[in-house]
């Protein structure tokens, strides 16, 4: 049986737990991690750029990762109940 | 026939009253789900949110239009077109709110995107023309046409996702919603405006409202149980 396709917001969900879970993790790390494709990794980690979710740092030798803000905690705590929200109001 | 005399004795406070309501619940429904938006940036609360906004706008006016009704003809005429194109606004973006992701793309804005300002147009239009030929019925066949389609969607949304149960309740809601625009087109052009129809209109409304504000509430409450 074919898994269900993820909602938009359980994708951004498990970004968010995968950052949140390895501290600072590294684009090619999260992009496997993800299980998408390398197009619509780059889409969702754009908007959650945007919405300052995560943030991208560089360190000494100049190697990129990413790391959960403030916001992005706040989403991960409230996203049961806007997932709730959604359902219940067909959103 | 005393209930009758005593809504008309007491009209003026009751119209003020009912609007004060109704524009105090939409906005706490608008407050209620500023969090869910600010986090989550989702496009469906966004519009379910300019949805009570403008509900709440357009029953500020009416109880402003029903303040100054005796002050100016021309006072009076700008705000019952102001009142309309709120109110008709108001339920445009409730019926976008169930369809947006069949429409929008992500860079959508949700207040000014070509699709709304379509809504926008069509709202002033409509405004324009009921108060040019003094009548309701192009807001009121508006607002059944939308509360209709509404209730249809919702109605599937609440067969869809059998867990989240609040949905049955959101299509109850949409059915007072177009129970009420009913009323109140038969109280124009059947009812001569009675005073008895136009009380039950109210209270249908305000039950559409106060529903909508319990499903808010209960689930913003209940945080992550299922309502």
């Amino acid at each position: 049986m074919a898994a269900k396709k993820r909602e938009r917001l359980d994708v951004i969900r498990d970004i968010l737990n995968t950052v949140r879970e390895n501290r600072q993790i590294k684009p090619t790390r999260l992009l496997y991690a993800s299980n998408l494709s390398p197009q619509m990794f780059k889409e969702y980690i754009n908007e959650l750029l945007e919405k300052k979710f995560i943030k991208l740092e560089v360190d000494g030798k100049e190697k990129k990762f990413f790391s959960l803000a403030k916001r992005g905690q706040d989403f991960i705590q409230e996203y049961k109940v806007i997932e709730n929200f959604i359902e219940n109001f067909g959103l | 026939m005393e209930l009758s005399l005593l809504i008309l004795q007491n009209k003026w406070i009751l119209e003020l009253a009912y609007a004060l309501l109704i524009a105090s619940i939409s906005l706490i429904i608008f407050s209620k789900t500023d969090k869910f938006f600010r986090l989550s940036l989702h496009h469906g609360i966004k519009y379910f949110r300019n949805a009570f906004l403008f509900y709440a706008v357009a029953f500020i006016a009416r109880y402003i239009f029903g303040v100054f009704s005796d002050l100016s003809i021309n006072y009076t005429e700008v705000l019952r077109v102001f009142f309309e194109y709120f109110l008709i606004m108001a339920g445009f973006f409730l019926l976008y709110s169930l369809v947006w992701k069949k429409f929008d793309s992500k860079k959508d804005s949700s207040m000014f995107n070509g699709r709304i300002m379509i809504f926008h147009v069509i709202a002033l239009v409509i405004a324009i023309m009921d108060n040019l030929w003094q009548t309701y019925f192009f807001m009121f066949s508006s607002q059944i046409i939308i509360f209709l389609s509404a209730s249809f969607i919702s109605y599937k949304n609440s067969r869809k996702v059998k867990s989240a149960k609040f949905s049955k309740f959101y299509f109850i809601a949409m059915l007072l919603g177009l129970g009420a625009w009913i009323m109140n087109f038969l109280a124009e052009f059947y009812f001569n405006w009675r005073h008895l129809v136009l009380l039950d209109v109210g209270i249908i409304n305000t039950m559409f409202f106060l529903l909508i504000l319990y499903g808010v509430i209960k689930i913003t409450k209940n945080g992550s149980k299922k309502a």
